[in-house]
């Protein structure tokens, strides 16, 4: 199966500019390397939302880049529908960048102007331009500002112009990078429901999208992956990172006379006392139902008042994923991590 | 081709529109111009028409096309990197660069508006030239001042890309401007003739582009010498245009990946 956007091995590192300081202290010492990326594997499949996130500096922005043919990889390949990003003439009609760089237009002309600018850079034909621009203006809300200055629109306007320019060419790859980092909530709110139901639902764009904001990538993906220093710690759909460290059958239970030392077919992880009772938080062990667990606990005279699936949110996992110890470097890069399960 | 002049005017219909704003400091330069024509027009009567290398041609006329020119090739050598360097600052240049538009078209056709300023600054100086002081201009001979002119376009491009290759390729201010801009206003037969300077360093003019544009225009415009006169000039001129604008493509291409490959390209 080819995907719609491919990453194979890809590592980068930049060198460190240096301050005056340590130009005048070590004039001939070698430039420090930051490694950004160290071996990332990506597969996006076509018409899909795809998260990427990280904590700062994690990399998401060069990946991107990289994607996009702004900066080429060290080592490793990058694919768009199958095609290598050094063969850049083929690839950039296939993509759309949206970043939260707001400078990124000019400030004197108006949204329209903007617009008008980049159709001719994005080889939109003649004919067409005027009224894929105004088209585009319609559909992002930007119809009545659009001869306005960019100067005197809001974050969420610039914001939506960016979309609307990633859009010209109607690219079926878009990179978002941030989205909303700048808007308020209801914004995103709105920016979110555009990207889901307008891009994906009817464009079918495949969309990759860097953010650190968790609810945005639990409300919007299909799946996702971890970048934490370079490196992607885990993947998969929104579920199985949320899983991640935790038992596969966590449950949180609300028992009257809890012996402290409860052995059953499962691991107790926290116990806490509530009015009138406990409350327990376990995970069965390999193998064990959850049947047997009840069982037990009948056995040992406990009455349980309440049994609940718990549910880890993606928040709780990707702290426990920043927590775990980075896998060894020999370990197979993009490898997921560590598996779950992992407490004896 | 078409693609080509396309998106050059869609640069320059850009930056006319960013630039109307500045209606006022536009005025404002003409008035400048205007004095500084006035000026040359009395320190020229200075200047005794006998000098050699001026080839019998008045010293205000002369040197008029000289200062012109030179404006010319001093914006072409600047307005290359000037606007990159601008544009990676604002930002806009990554925006430009994910665009399926080839990164050499960028950066050719983004000076478009300053390359057209020029040229109407010069034109302005010679409008002045022919209402104010009745210098007399040979129209017969435009078709040869218009391949001369746009041969000193093309080299003066080529120079100027190269240089802005020189800043994407060692990121910091450029040396190669500095010295370019001021050897050809040393040698190129600017403000004097070359023949003035001592023997042994005059073979450098040979090798500004400079020094044969201002050749065929000062000949062709001023004195009404046909192609035929002019022929070895523009030959001249071409060879170092055939050097210079693929020189400077070549360059361009080579700085531009190694900007992508140190991820400097857009971030500054
Ligand atoms: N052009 C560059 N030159 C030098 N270092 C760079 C360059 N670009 C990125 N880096 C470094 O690479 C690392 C990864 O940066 P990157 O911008 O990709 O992170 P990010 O995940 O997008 O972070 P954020 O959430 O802050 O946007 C950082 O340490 C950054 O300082
Ligand atoms: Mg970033």
């Amino acid at each position: 199966m080819s995907y719609a956007v491919e990453g194979l091995g890809i590592e980068k590192s930049f060198v460190r500019k240096r301050s005056l300081g340590q130009l005048l202290r070590d004039p001939f010492g070698r430039a420090e390397r930051v490694h950004a990326l160290r071996g990332v594997d990506l597969q996006v499949g076509d018409g899909e939302i795809f998260g990427l996130l990280g904590p700062n500096g994690a990399g998401k922005t060069t990946l991107l880049k990289i994607l996009s043919c702004l900066v080429l990889p060290d080592k490793g390949q990058a694919r768009i529908l199958g095609v290598d990003t050094a063969d850049e003439d083929r690839v950039k009609p296939q993509l759309g960048l949206v970043t939260t760089d707001e400078r990124s237009f000019y400030w004197r002309l108006s949204g329209r102007e903007n617009m008008r600018f980049f159709s001719i850079l994005y080889d939109v034909p003649s004919d067409r331009r005027m009224a894929r621009i105004d088209e585009l203006l319609e559909r992002v809300g930007l119809t009545e500002a659009a001869d306005q200055r960019f100067s005197d629109y809001s974050a969420g306007m610039k914001q939506r112009l960016s979309i609307a320019r990633s859009l010209l060419h109607d690219p079926p790859v878009l990179l978002m990078d941030e989205p909303t980092r700048s808007l308020d909530p209801a914004a995103s709110l709105e920016l979110r429901a555009f990207v889901k139901d307008e891009l994906k639902a009817r464009d079918r764009k495949t969309i990759i999208l860097a953010t650190h904001n968790l609810p945005e990538a639990e409300a919007l993906c299909d799946r996702l992956a971890i970048l934490i220093k370079g490196k992607i710690r885990q993947e998969g759909s929104v579920d199985a990172v949320r899983a991640f460290g935790l038992e596969t059958h966590g449950y949180e239970l609300e028992v009257d006379r809890w012996p402290g030392d409860f052995s059953g077919p499962a691991q107790v992880h926290k116990t806490e006392s509530i009015p009138d009772g406990t409350l327990v938080q376990l995970s069965l062990t390999d193998g064990a139902e959850l049947g047997d667990l009840l069982s037990a606990l009948m056995h040992a005279g406990v009455a349980v008042r309440r049994c609940d699936r718990h549910e880890s949110d993606l928040e709780e996992a990707f702290t426990r994923i920043l927590d775990a110890e980075e896998p060894d470097d020999s370990a197979k890069p993009g490898g997921s991590g560590r598996q779950t399960g992992g407490a004896v | 081709m078409i693609r080509l002049l396309r998106k050059a005017w869609a640069f320059l219909e850009r930056d006319l529109r960013a630039e109307t704003s500045y209606r006022l400091s536009f005025l404002l330069q003409i008035g400048g111009m205007l004095f500084s024509v006035l000026a040359f027009y009395f320190m020229t009567k200075m200047i005794d028409p006998d000098t050699p290398g001026l080839d019998g041609i008045p010293p205000f006329q002369w040197m008029l096309i000289g200062l012109s020119f030179q404006f010319y090739f001093s914006t072409a050598l600047y307005s290359f990197s000037q606007k990159i360097r601008n544009e990676q600052m604002l930002g806009t240049l990554e925006a430009m660069l994910v665009s399926p538009t080839p990164t050499a078209m960028v950066i050719f056709s983004s000076a478009s508006w300053d390359f057209v300023y020029g040229g109407l600054r010069v034109g302005l100086y010679l409008l002045f030239a022919v209402l104010l002081f009745g210098v007399e201009i040979h129209t017969s001979s435009l078709p040869t001042v218009a391949l001369g002119v746009l041969l000193t376009l093309l080299s003066s491009a080529g120079l100027g890309i190269l240089s802005a290759s020189f800043i994407l390729y060692f990121k910091r201010g450029d040396p190669i401007n500095l010295l370019l801009s001021s050897l050809t206003t040393f040698f190129g037969s600017v403000f004097f003739p070359v023949e003035n300077l001592p023997e042994s360093v005059r073979f450098i003019s040979d090798y500004l582009p400079i020094t044969w544009s201002l050749r065929v225009v000062r000949g062709a415009l001023l004195k009404g010498e046909s192609f035929a006169t002019l022929q070895y000039d523009l030959l001249q001129l071409g060879i170092l245009t055939a050097i210079l604008l693929p020189a400077g493509i070549f360059f361009s291409r080579f700085a531009i990946r190694r900007a992508k490959r140190e991820g400097t390209l857009v971030h500054y």
